[in-house]
């Protein structure tokens, strides 16, 4: 909650910022895409599209803020609180899918893929040793072995030919 | 319009071998199975069986392929149903309604009305072409940037028609969508918004941002729960319920046939196959009298995105055929293996070989029958995903989808692209933004650009060359009476009501 002139105001920060981290993100395209070229071949649908976004974000972002009566009380969140621990299992879940996108080139997919479903299938909850000790190292063999020999863009692997 | 002499040839050509069916059923199953994987695409198989159709007479080979493609336009359905995973553009619509009814418990519905509307469109687009493969294909030549400009315009309206509880909201994902779509080299050769990679130079690759945004965000949803669906009364696979989802899509007779006309007519276009499903929903969303219901798990909207994403399948072939023309990569490789056996397609072909133009459509339609029984007994196996626990399933599902996009891409631009889209969808869903507005302006940005810079370049900038186009101008006429439509309709009701009030 902020106070502006002797006013409460209630902000949804987090919003606040997702928005205008969408906004910058478009301002900064239509200046690159400007800075390019500005011919109207280049900017034909960018540029009304982008100033179509910003006065959109404009409304969005007074959204975000909302006056309270001084005795009121704090608006409750706009958004339905997440259960305990299901937060901390959904960034744990973001983080070991983006270990998995930045290590499958650098170690090789096949190990990366074995470790994240280990890492994955222990985080999630299962316990049972046999499902931990076999469904990781079968399941790679098989997509691993499905894809290199389907695709023509063979994947980068530790464990026989690298792409 | 139909050659008889052509057709009865066509039929003995059917009848008097046993061969040519022969292949029938394993294209099919192909083409189901092809889509059960993240990131495999329907091209991709038909290439990886590219190697075997010199073995093959001509016309197996055609069938072989025309059933691995009927498979796999039903195929990207199931697991844009379970998983909310749309394995291409083509199931995109069909995510809407699908998941939340599968997430309610009538995942087996849910399929059934998948399958029969799939099979219903590839049906009617194929009786169509049996009388008018040949105007259908010239039809197609008329077809220029303008009237692709204004589908694309039609396209986008569904970014309206979806744009959830917060207006402002869902226009700016819309928005942000479409903007996405034209990162890359411009028509001008210039990049931008790369960031200076080489990897974004073609632009941010399409599916593996819709399966991070869709699936990928739906999927961290769910880390916390045991079951797709939660009740476990309702977690059957049962054959009876899939078959009452079956009869239930012929309840909706006018979505059903809206939608194979539709996706009939836009199939024809290069491109068209993408977006058919979304022009059908859009269109059944705004006449539907209660159209707050789509994408709640509303049956109509998976028949409209089914019957259109089928029977576009068949217009795709009309142009094939007739033209010589593939509308897309499937229908490209097709040419390929017509090349395999020294045969060009187009009007020559048509020409010289109309029996085997007939005998095409004639097993196609024959496969519509195949493919209710082959995809029914298909899905009775795949319902069994919701009996899967997701701390199973959601590991693998991510890892098969981070190393199909990495085939997708052909370079690691597909995993982050997908990893990037997984953070972005997971965050735009929790402030209530509706990602499938961002994921319509995504498929649809670098097409519309195109097409808006082609009208402008042939117009010259003079607004009323679009009076020369009588296409586009009905095209966009009929785009306004739909618009307007439901609102002339529910002003209607209002003042009939406000006269009943009056009069008592």
């Amino acid at each position: 909650m902020i106070n502006v002139a002797g006013r409460k105001i209630a902000v949804d920060m987090p919003h606040f910022i997702f928005a205008t981290g969408v906004a910058g993100w478009v301002a900064w395209f239509c200046w690159d895409a400007w800075h390019a070229s500005s011919s109207i071949e280049n900017l034909i649908l960018i540029v009304p599209v982008s100033a179509v976004a910003i006065i959109l974000y404009f409304f969005v972002a007074a959204s975000c803020f909302q006056r309270i009566a001084e005795s009121a009380e704090l608006p409750a969140s706009p958004r339905h609180p997440l259960a305990p621990g299901v937060g901390v299992k959904i960034a744990g879940s973001m983080a070991l899918l983006i270990a998995l996108v930045v290590a499958g080139p650098l170690v090789g997919f096949d190990v990366a893929c074995f470790f994240y479903m280990l890492a994955m299938l222990a985080f999630l909850g299962e316990r049972r040793i046999p499902v931990l000790l076999l469904v990781p190292p079968l399941f790679c063999v098989v997509v691993i072995y499905c894809f290199n020999t389907l695709l023509s863009t063979p994947l980068p692997l530790f464990f026989g030919e690298r792409g | 319009m139909i050659d008889f002499t052509a057709l009865t040839a066509a039929l003995h050509l059917l009848t008097s071998s046993w061969q040519p069916w022969m292949v029938v059923i394993p294209g099919i199953l192909i083409g189901l199975l092809v889509h059960a994987v993240p990131g495999l695409t329907t091209s991709m198989a038909l290439a990886i069986c590219l190697p075997l159709i010199p073995y093959m007479d001509f016309l197996q080979a055609l069938i072989f392929m025309t059933a691995m493609y009927a498979g796999s336009v039903f195929g990207v359905a199931i697991p844009a149903i379970l998983l909310n995973v749309p394995g291409s553009a083509a199931a995109v619509g069909t995510t809407f309604d699908g998941f939340p009814m599968a997430r309610a418990g009538k995942h087996n519905e849910a399929l059934g009305l998948a399958l029969a509307a799939s099979c219903f469109g590839q049906l009617v687009v194929y009786l169509l072409l049996l009388g008018l493969a040949g105007p259908i294909g010239a039809f197609a030549l008329k077809l220029g940037p303008p009237e692709m400009l204004v589908l694309s315009i039609w396209g986008l309206t569904l970014i309206g028609t979806l744009r959830g509880r917060h207006i402002s909201r869902g226009l700016l994902a819309g928005a942000f969508g479409l903007l996405l779509g034209t990162v890359g080299l411009s028509a001008r050769g210039v990049p931008r918004g790369t960031f200076g990679l080489d990897l974004l130079l073609d632009g941010i690759p399409v599916v593996p941002a819709i399966v991070g945004l869709f699936a990928a965000a739906e999927l961290f949803n769910l880390v916390g729960k045991e079951y797709i669906v939660e009740d476990l009364t309702q977690r059957r696979v049962q054959a009876s319920r899939i078959l009452a989802g079956m009869r239930q899509a012929f309840e909706y007779p006018g979505v059903l046939f809206r939608g194979a006309i539709l996706g009939s007519g836009i199939g024809i276009i290069p491109g068209g196959h993408a977006i058919a499903n979304l022009l059908s929903y859009s269109s059944a969303r705004r006449a539907a009298k209660d159209p707050e219901k789509f994408g709640t798990g509303d049956p109509r909207g998976i028949v409209a995105a089914e019957s259109a994403n089928a029977s576009s399948e068949g217009g795709s072939m009309a142009t094939l055929l007739a033209l010589g023309i593939p509308t897309g990569g499937a229908t490209a490789v097709m040419l390929v293996a017509f090349s395999m056996h020294n045969i060009t397609g187009g009007p020559s072909f048509m020409r010289d070989h109309a029996d085997m133009v007939y005998a095409v459509i004639l097993s196609s339609l024959a496969q519509v029958a195949v493919l209710a029984v082959v995809g029914f007994a298909f899905i009775f196996v795949a319902g069994f995903v919701v009996k899967v626990r997701l701390r199973m399933l959601v590991p693998t599902v991510l890892s098969l989808a981070v190393i199909g996009s990495f085939a997708l891409a052909h370079n690691i631009a597909g995993p982050i692209t997908l990893a990037v889209f997984a953070v972005i969808g997971w965050i735009m869903q929790r402030f209530d933004y509706p990602v499938s507005a961002t994921v319509v302006g995504l498929l649809l940005g670098r097409r519309t650009e195109g097409d808006l810079l082609r009208t402008y370049q042939m117009s010259g900038g003079h607004f009323n060359f679009m009076f020369t186009r009588p296409i586009a101008l009905l095209m966009l006429f009929l785009l306004a009476a739909s618009m307007l439509f439901p609102y002339l309709k529910s002003g209607r009701a209002r003042s009939a009501a406000n006269k009943k009030v009056m009069a008592h």
